[in-house]
């Protein structure tokens, strides 16, 4: 009654109250419970006293009866008590442990939200933090250094273009833009690997980068055919065979490109 | 006659210490059957309490480790600025 009472004035501050209130109670009960023992006992010798010295034995044993009934009963009634405390208190503290799994669930979940947030921002930006290089057409770098950056950004997209259609055996998708030399190789290397798909699947990683070391070289030697109008042919003789021992050695036979279109492939950067 | 009253005084005594005995014995049953029930009761709970308390230790070095390293969340926002 007095704890309803509380309950409207500060629902936060009575709730631990009244843990506090039915803790102490339990511990109330239980102390008086241990208390009836040594009221039982000096009960029964003060009887049994009485009766062997008393001269009214019957009156004496009457009065027993009562008190032990009334004993017997207050004893229950005690025990009740303390069992009804108990399981009340265990009650609140089973209420008090599932609250606390939920509140658990709760942070564990936004944990695990947090964490999904984190691993799909991570990937995006990865994704978008993939390098690109793009050179100007202007620019020349040694042939030493990094001989992708000697295609033109066109040139660069087909030669992924073609990479990407290497490795999913695709047709070439037959632009203008894409029928370079690159492309050219990848057209080759398609219509005679046709016949010989287990080849292909076995050597297919190692094939896209020596296919592209194999344009690098094609390309460098062509380069340097330009800028020296004497060496052209041997040069391009020179490179011939290295290049058709690396085509040979995937299976692909060296095609010699005529002249029109080394001219219309071989990118320009003057 | 007095030996009478005396037996049927006895047989009375006797039926009220039959009384209070079986009224003791329900009350020691009951006192069992409480003692088992508390007991499982508790238990249950002993579980759930150490159960709890596995999933907020690492749930804790979990949020820990995450807090760990700031920059996870921080380079997110400068990337997007």
């Amino acid at each position: 009654m007095e704890l309803e009472q509380t309950r409207p004035e500060n629902p936060a501050m009575t709730f631990d109250e009244v843990s506090m209130e039915r803790s102490k109670s339990f511990i109330k009960a239980l102390q008086e419970l241990k208390n009836l023992r040594p009221q039982l006992y000096s009960a029964a010798e003060y009887c049994e006293k009485s009766y062997l010295h008393s001269e009214q034995k019957q009156t004496v044993l009457d009065n027993l009866k009562d008190y032990a009934v009334r004993a017997l009963v207050n004893a229950v009634d005690h025990l009740g008590t303390v069992a009804y405390k108990l399981t009340d208190l265990l009650e609140q503290q089973a209420l008090e442990v599932s609250t606390m799994e939920v509140k658990v669930s709760c942070l564990n979940q936004q944990y695990l939200t947090c964490q999904t947030y984190t691993d799909k921002e991570g990937l995006r930006q990865q994704q978008l933090l993939a390098f690109i290089p793009r050179h100007h057409k202007h620019y020349v770098l040694q042939n030493s250094v990094n001989k992708k950056v000697h295609f033109s950004p066109q040139i660069l997209t087909d030669a992924r273009q073609n990479h990407f259609q290497a490795r999913s055996r695709l047709q070439p998708s037959g632009s203008p833009a894409s029928k370079t030399l690159s492309w050219h190789l990848a057209s080759e290397t398609k219509s005679t690997l046709k016949g010989a798909p287990h080849v292909m699947a076995s050597n297919e990683d190692t094939k896209t980068s020596g296919k592209s070391s194999v344009l690098f070289q094609l390309l460098d030697k062509e380069e340097s055919a330009k800028t020296r109008s004497s060496g052209a042919p041997a040069q391009l003789s020179s490179g011939g065979p290295v290049a058709g021992a690396n085509m040979q050695k995937f299976g692909v036979p060296r095609r010699v490109m005529p002249k029109s279109a080394r001219t219309q492939t071989c990118p320009t950067f003057f | 006659m007095n030996d009478r009253i005396a037996v049927q005084a006895d047989w009375e005594n006797r039926e009220f210490i039959s009384h209070i005995s079986l009224n003791i014995r329900r009350l020691f049953d009951f006192l069992i059957q409480f003692e088992s029930t508390t007991k499982s009761k508790l238990s249950s709970l002993n579980l759930k309490l150490d159960t709890l308390e596995r999933r907020l230790q690492l749930l804790e070095l979990q949020v820990s480790t995450a807090t760990a390293n700031p920059s996870l969340f921080t380079s997110t926002t400068t990337t997007s600025a």
